[in-house]
């Protein structure tokens, strides 16, 4: 079998597997996105409809390996991957409905909490882009000591898409890894200064502090992790290299999402395991479309805390959040394009 | 220090930030130099528009509690109290008690219930 189809199949089970175990890391008294009291995890009728989710998510994960096995159709196990997971999604939050609970209407806020700051300061989250930018002045000035053709993509046997030294093609390349340097820097300033924080006090909040470090820590590293491709490519294109910088990539992502993991969306199993009362995330539940998507033109938020899975989402119901997007991705996209 | 509010009360939210903030004012659990968290940061928390918080910030502030400085947000300040209150606002003390009373009782509140909690409260205030 060929490496690379063995590699497909693995990363399909191990997306299985995610997806397996994401509806536990959920606070407890939400459930497949939907408000419900804590204790209904436990019921009869919670693990049925588990049951059911998981068992639609393994069918597709088997089907979808055997598109890619039997005939070959990666694009196709994809497509199919992704319905099965938002259908089984989905359906379930449909199901769950049926369970919701109201929503507290209190809120609460300790107007002494500390106030949160990007760890090391701004400096050390745009580092990265003027690091990228420190470089492109440095190619500027040695433009003959650029190899004829530089890699922008890479496959497992090394690259595998060249283009010609150009200054568009070259400070093109450098200007997307910059933006996707300031992209990552921005969702980490995002997450400091545009989030909720919902634990008021004791472990809970804790908790929370902790798993909002983490998520800040790992989208900056993210930022640091993006200057080495420009390195790489443009004087030293070694496959080892290459190789080992996604290894590294890879070790530290996964380091970063089981520690995620362990602590629960928004470190809710601190709180659980210090015996207090969940929260829920103090969204209301009619905001949220399939459980995935949060629109609350009324909420001053950009980014909130998933329903279903760990980390962040947009609230696509503030304008401000549409404006981030498109100045954002948008030079990315062009970026791509102009690289191809 | 915890500002709680209820999405569900008739009050606005506004005015029960501004409540609230008051009652943490009088009791002197904030003092004059605490910093109150930014207008942005408060609103953000508590998922309500920036406008409402800034709004119950400059009632505080027109009341004499706050000062607020476009770089070192809100700050409580050292407040003259007024030696003597003037009968306007005795009247309109004794018709909020009165107001009030009558509503919790109309949602069920038993009135030797409500005597207990106005005797608490005159107790803690004689006390403080």
């Amino acid at each position: 079998m060929p490496t690379q189809t063995m590699l497909f199949v693995l990363l399909l089970m191990l997306m299985g597997g995610l997806y397996h175990i994401i509806p536990g890391l959920t606070r407890p008294d939400l459930f497949f996105a939907v408000t419900v009291a804590p204790a209904f995890r436990g019921s009869s009728d919670a693990q049925r409809m588990l049951g059911r989710y998981r068992a639609m998510v393994w069918m597709t994960t088997l089907v979808a390996s055997w598109l890619e096995l039997a005939a070959g159709l990666a694009v196709a196990a994809v497509l199919l991957a992704a319905l099965g997971y938002l259908g089984a999604l989905v359906s379930t939050n449909r199901a769950a409905r049926a369970y919701a609970a109201a929503p507290s209407s209190i809120l609460e806020v300790d107007l002494a909490m500390p106030q949160e700051s990007l760890p090391g300061g701004l400096v050390v989250a745009v580092l990265p882009v003027l690091f990228l930018g420190g470089l492109g002045l440095w190619v500027g000035f040695h433009w003959d000591r650029l190899p004829q053709r530089f890699p922008v993509h890479w496959g497992i046997h090394g690259a595998n898409r060249w283009v010609t030294t150009t200054p568009t093609t070259v400070f093109g390349f450098l200007a997307m890894l910059a933006f996707m340097c300031l992209l990552v820097a921005g969702l980490a300033w995002g997450i400091v200064h545009r989030t909720r924080r919902i634990s008021t006090a004791g472990a809970g909040a804790a908790g929370e502090r902790h798993f909002r470090r983490l998520m800040v820590q790992l989208l900056i590293v993210s930022g640091y992790f993006l200057v080495f491709p420009a390195w790489f490519t443009l004087f030293h294109p070694a496959t080892a290299a290459m190789n080992a910088w996604g290894l590294a990539l890879a070790a530290v992502i996964l380091a970063f999402t089981v520690n995620l993991m362990r602590g629960g969306q928004g470190g809710s199993r601190v709180t659980v395991a210090a015996g207090a009362a969940p929260v829920g995330d103090r969204t209301p539940d009619a905001c949220w479309k399939w459980g995935l998507f949060y629109v609350n033109p009324e909420d001053p938020s950009i980014l909130i805390e998933k329903r279903f899975g760990v980390g962040y989402t947009f609230n696509f119901g503030n304008r401000w959040t549409w404006v981030v997007l498109a100045t954002l991705l948008l030079p990315v996209a062009a970026g791509l394009i102009l690289l191809r | 220090m915890i500002l709680r509010i209820d999405l569900k009360s008739p009050v606005p939210v506004y005015r029960q930030i501004v409540d609230a903030i008051r009652i943490l004012l009088v009791s002197g659990e904030l003092n004059p130099g605490d910093s109150l968290p930014p207008v942005r940061r408060l609103a953000l928390d508590l998922g309500v528009h920036f406008n409402t918080v800034a709004e119950a910030y400059r009632t505080l502030e027109e009341e004499g509690w706050l000062e607020i400085g476009r770089r070192s947000g809100a700050r409580v300040v050292s407040r003259a109290v007024p030696n003597r209150c003037d009968p306007e606002t005795g009247e309109a003390f004794q018709r909020r008690l009165r107001e009030m009373a009558a509503e919790v009782e109309a949602h069920g509140f038993p009135r030797n219930r409500i005597a207990r909690e106005l005797r608490r409260l005159a107790d803690n205030l004689e006390r403080s």
